[in-house]
């Protein structure tokens, strides 16, 4: 085998994964902060602007109201679902019959494309003929329009969120407790500990890093929510509902304000970027636990 | 863990709560899909369906070009899950087995694109796919046309660069024995023959999570067709079921089969590799 042809090797083995990763990840990042800089309307060239759309920001009410609604969907979904993943992957981890049958059970809304679950919620949530509303009649309370009021739009997407993410916590969840030793949990039960003391004296401390993993995770997964939004509420009513994300979708690709929109994107990956540098910090401090 | 009775009696109860909350929607899903339009007009209050239309899903499909919308998510997902699977885990095999000049600065690249959410870079993206030269009406500068936009390219290609895959793929080869490149070394074989013929064929459990993991996002993906194409010949299933909603608001029964339609597919995937399908959500949060 010749020499020459060896040392080639390796850049030829990167070179499509590194090429489409420059072209759609690396220079896109670069450009957009480039862009968050200059108005743009894709009409003309962009014309430099300096910080004015980031002072625009600060002033914009729809952005302020489109960050509160993101950082109440991030409070409203991250700590119930993770909550409930991890009742649920303490409840898995004693051994009970259908162990299998019920995390698939449990994990299947989290594996439905947005759309589907946006669809199915979209029936359910029905004010007319919708189950939800019906049932709620049966006692005695009265409906309402969930998706279609301002006070109820932004719960209910965040109810919807917590149905599709706990699934999701559960199993990251049981793949951390099944990382622990069995020998600690016979010796705790030797000593006589219950289920549960052993949960809070064992499993907790010892999950730590994958209970931290799996909040930075869910934290940005949360920012970046636009799916459910989109097809569920549209935003509204009246802004009701719209997020980060949303926003930038239709600055950009309904109002064509490109620059304006890239400002609000570098907004959102400084934010995601800072959590995650956060993570590998805390992470690398904890990794002698792992 | 070790349970008593009462502790077992508590853990059923909770998971079947949860269980019954996570599966309840579906399964109205499913009985609203099978029920009549007539027992809908009546006003239709029951679970089950007072007589069962199976016909319904043939009536969805009918109402809309599923073929079509079908065809293009399964183009789409299948290009995107073989040609990522091609890219990532030869990247993969380079950055863990070969040393090379720039290896470690190049990798460091990579992983600054974990950090980096898709929906930052969907502003430029569509710029660059809008400005591909020569392509759909564009100048040998990008510029007149809408280039790759509106078409197969701007769904697949992007999907074929993978920070996460080149990651995973090159995780699972620095796992391996170093004894393996000894014996290929002795034989003669360069580095191109040591990764097809050795580790490659090796490679199932990788192939297998990668694989879920693309064909799960891209299947399920709405964010990028809603906003790379525009025209109704492009569109995947789940941006049919999209417009399918707003063309027959009413008609739950129907929406509902459709969307059972569309998620076959990945529940099919899902009864077959719940293994991979687990592993693949819990690396993809360990490592962002």
């Amino acid at each position: 085998m010749n020499k020459g042809w060896n040392r080639i090797v390796p850049y030829l083995l990167i070179f499509p994964s590194m090429f489409l990763f420059l072209l759609f990840v690396l220079i896109p990042v670069l450009r957009i902060i480039y862009l968050s800089f200059t108005d743009y309307t894709m009409l003309q060239p962009p014309v430099w602007t300096g910080s004015a759309n980031y002072t625009k920001l600060l002033h914009d009410p729809i952005f302020g109201k489109a960050v509160r609604n993101t950082a109440c969907y991030w409070l409203g979904t991250v700590l119930p679902s993770m909550g409930l993943g991890l009742v649920l992957a303490a409840v898995l981890t004693l051994r009970l019959k259908g162990l299998a049958a019920f995390r698939a059970l449990i994990y299947l809304p989290g594996v439905l494309s947005s759309v589907a679950v946006a669809m199915t919620w979209l029936w359910l949530l029905d004010p007319l003929q919708g189950p939800v509303n019906r049932m709620l009649s049966l006692f005695g309370v009265a409906g309402r329009n969930w998706l279609q009021s301002p006070d109820t739009s932004l719960g209910s997407v965040i109810v919807i969120g917590i149905w599709t993410g706990m699934g999701f916590a559960m199993i990251v969840l049981l793949g951390g407790i099944q990382g622990i030793s069995e020998s600690l949990y016979e010796a705790a039960a030797l000593d006589g500990a219950s289920g549960v003391r052993q949960f809070i004296h064992i499993t907790l401390p010892l999950l730590q890093p994958i209970l931290l993993f799996l909040f930075i995770i869910s934290t940005i997964r949360s920012f970046q929510v636009f799916d459910l939004v989109y097809i569920l509420t549209g935003g509204g009513p009246a802004n009701s509902s719209t997020t980060v994300v949303t926003q930038i979708v239709s600055a950009s690709f309904q109002d064509y304000r490109m620059g304006y929109a890239s400002a609000m994107s570098v907004v959102l990956l400084a934010v995601t970027m800072a959590i995650t540098l956060l993570q590998y910090k805390m992470g690398s401090r904890n990794s002698s636990m792992e | 863990m070790n349970s008593t009775k009462t502790e077992r009696f508590t853990a059923y109860l909770i998971l079947t709560v949860i269980t019954l909350l996570a599966v309840l929607p579906l399964l109205m899903t499913f009985f609203t899909s099978m029920k009549g339009d007539e027992e809908f007009a009546a006003g239709a209050t029951r679970l089950l369906p007072a007589a069962w239309h199976p016909s319904n899903y043939i009536r969805a499909l009918q109402m809309a070009e599923w073929g079509l919308f079908l065809k293009n998510s399964v183009v789409v997902t299948g290009a995107a899950v073989l040609g990522s699977l091609i890219f990532n885990t030869m990247a993969g095999f380079a950055f863990a087995r070969i040393r090379f000049k720039g290896r470690s600065l190049l990798f460091l690249l990579l992983l600054v694109g974990l950090m980096i959410p898709a929906q930052v870079t969907v502003i430029p993206q569509f710029l660059v796919l809008k400005s591909i030269p020569l392509f759909g009406g564009n100048d040998m500068f990008g510029h007149g046309g809408n280039g790759w936009l509106d078409s197969y390219y701007a769904l697949i290609v992007p999907e074929l660069s993978g920070a996460f895959g080149v990651f995973m793929a090159r995780q699972f080869y620095l796992q391996m024995p170093k004894a393996l490149d000894e014996a290929a070394y002795i034989d003669g074989s360069g580095y191109t023959r040591l990764f097809f013929f050795i580790y490659l064929p090796l490679s199932g459990p990788l192939i297998a999570t990668l694989g879920i993991f693309k064909f799960v996002g891209v299947w399920n993906d709405f964010f990028h067709p809603l906003i790379y194409t525009n025209s109704p010949a492009m569109r995947t299933v789940q941006l049919g079921l999209q417009v399918f909603r707003g063309e027959n608001q009413v008609q739950y029964n129907l929406l509902m089969a459709a969307t059972l339609l569309v998620s076959i597919p990945i529940l099919v995937m899902f009864l077959l590799f719940q293994k991979q399908f687990i592993r693949s959500a819990i690396s993809s949060s360990v490592k962002g």
